[in-house]
């Protein structure tokens, strides 16, 4: 459907509504034009207050009350997005200069030529919608960084602060987020007994409905995690929990474990997130098996379940994100799993933050200039030999 | 994003290709939506030729097999290959959504 412009006519003389009437009849028939009269600025300026649908004002110089050059000086406090064309005297420079001066965007002579004024109100109808546009652009470019501002605050306000170390362990984490915002989160939690709970998650869209979903999911693993022992059981909580309220198919992958410091044991379950790798003291290393998950929120009840190993002195868990294993070089190239057992290989972690380090390290000088992006995020826990 | 249609008997086989990640996700789900839609016949996804998915090209991939079951279609994917097999064996996606090896073996079981 077409538009209609509304034009703001102002002049004291009275003879020239008829003749703009009558001579833009077409354009007003078919819907184009639409114009309003104001005979003097005072008025004119009511009328734009009056009326927020006015596109443009086409006005004369010489009026009483409030002349047109008058007018143009104050139509920016009412409405600073409306253009503005003059009717001046033929050869009038003086006041053409003072009108283009004080923000005019055209001007026109009289007599009216009405193909020449039919010209010159397309032009700055033209103008006024390319600004309007890039205005609108502009609003819709800040709500959607104001949206990825305040997911990203959301993101990092729930990640932990510090994490739990004791004589024969030592555990970090670390993200580091993509520009617009990824899903990805971690928790080292002290459980009872002495057993640390670690989770790594990552949440399947970005922005703040995602952040929101991350937020959920990030409180119900804790709660899960302080109630029930068994990983399989707290992820199948969590999982019934947020698939209750999850209208939008969004899911998150999560990889929980629990280390027993007494045992040495490593029990984990994945929902649908990469396997574990444990890197020994001698720089090899092994991806444990998966569990057999499916990534939470998607399915009401599922059977998650779980295997337990046991890590030795001097074994790192390193538990990842895609962010890592899929973190590409200029030629496309993925990082991948392998190369990350490479680069432990040739650098076995002494502890648990060189072992985090290590892997931002490894992905970062892989990728060089290409932009990150997904969040990279990485846990670390090592077994170490009690001081003695 | 270019999304390729063909025709198995009843079955509307849509052919993916290239990668879906966080930057064309949308692009994507609207592509496959166009090609699968005024149809009402069983569908497969044919991944054979799509090299790479992230976490928000499977949320797509979900949220068409929902809208396939409220219309009561059988939908499933085939043909996965490298990362593309391992992203779902990983997510368990291969549990939620009907997944074969071959686009033959996908046309027959969509059918039934």
């Amino acid at each position: 459907m077409q538009q209609t412009y509304k034009i703001l006519v102002v002049d004291d003389e009275t003879d020239l509504e008829p003749l703009i009437l009558q001579r833009m009849r077409r354009d007003i028939r078919a819907g184009r034009y639409e114009f309003v009269f104001a005979h003097n600025g005072v008025e004119a300026l009511e009328r734009l207050n009056e009326d927020e649908g006015i596109d443009m004002v086409l006005s004369d110089i010489n009026m009483p009350q409030m002349d047109g050059l008058t007018l143009l000086s104050q139509i920016p406090d009412v409405n600073p997005d409306i253009r503005s064309v003059i009717i001046s005297a033929y050869g009038d420079m003086k006041n053409i200069r003072t009108a283009m001066n004080r923000g005019a965007f055209d001007f026109v002579t009289k007599p009216l030529d009405f193909s020449d004024l039919r010209v010159t109100i397309e032009r700055t109808l033209q103008r006024v919608m390319e600004w309007r546009e890039a205005l609108s652009t502009r609003d819709q470019l800040v709500a959607l960084q104001n949206e990825l501002d305040v997911a990203s605050a959301m993101q990092q306000s729930i990640l932990p602060s510090g994490f739990p170390d004791g004589p024969t362990f030592q555990s970090f984490g670390h993200m580091v987020p993509a520009r617009n915002v990824g899903g990805d989160f971690f928790d080292i939690l002290q459980l009872d007994r002495g057993r640390v709970g670690l989770t790594i998650a990552d949440v399947s869209d970005k922005g703040v409905p995602a952040a929101l979903f991350m937020m959920s999911s990030r409180t119900l693993m804790k709660g899960a995690a302080i109630g029930t022992e068994s990983p399989a059981e707290v992820l199948r909580e969590v999982n019934a929990l947020l698939f209750d309220d999850n209208d939008a198919s969004m899911f998150v992958t999560v990889l929980y474990a629990v280390y027993d410091p007494a045992t040495g044991e490593l029990t984990y379950s994945s929902g649908g997130h990469d396997a574990p790798l444990i890197v020994r003291a001698d720089g090899s290393s092994t991806l444990l098996p998966l569990t057999g998950g499916v990534v939470l929120g998607i399915v009401p009840d599922f059977p998650f379940e779980q295997r337990t190993v046991t890590i030795a002195p001097g074994d790192t868990v390193v538990l990842y994100t895609d962010g890592v294993t899929e973190a590409m070089n200029s030629n496309r190239d993925e990082f991948g799993i392998a190369r990350l057992q490479q680069v432990f290989a040739t650098a076995p972690p002494r502890d648990s933050q060189e072992a985090n380090r290590t892997v931002f390290e490894a992905v970062s000088s892989f990728a060089g200039d290409t932009p990150q992006s997904d969040d990279v995020t990485c846990v670390t826990l090592q077994r170490r030999e009690p001081a003695s | 994003m270019e999304i390729t249609t063909e025709r198995k008997g009843d079955v509307l086989v849509a052919l993916t290709e290239d990668r879906v990640d966080g930057s064309n996700a949308r692009e994507f789900q609207e592509s496959v939506q166009a090609a699968i839609a005024d149809e009402d016949c069983p569908v497969v996804l044919d991944m054979e030729r799509l090299v790479y998915i992230s976490s928000a090209g499977l949320r797509v991939i979900l949220m068409i097999a929902r809208s396939l079951q409220g219309e009561k279609r059988n939908f499933a994917v085939c043909s996965l290959v490298g990362p593309v097999r391992e992203v779902f064996e990983i997510s368990g996606f291969d549990k939620i959504i009907q997944t074969h090896d071959t686009q033959e073996q996908a046309v027959t079981a969509v059918q039934g």
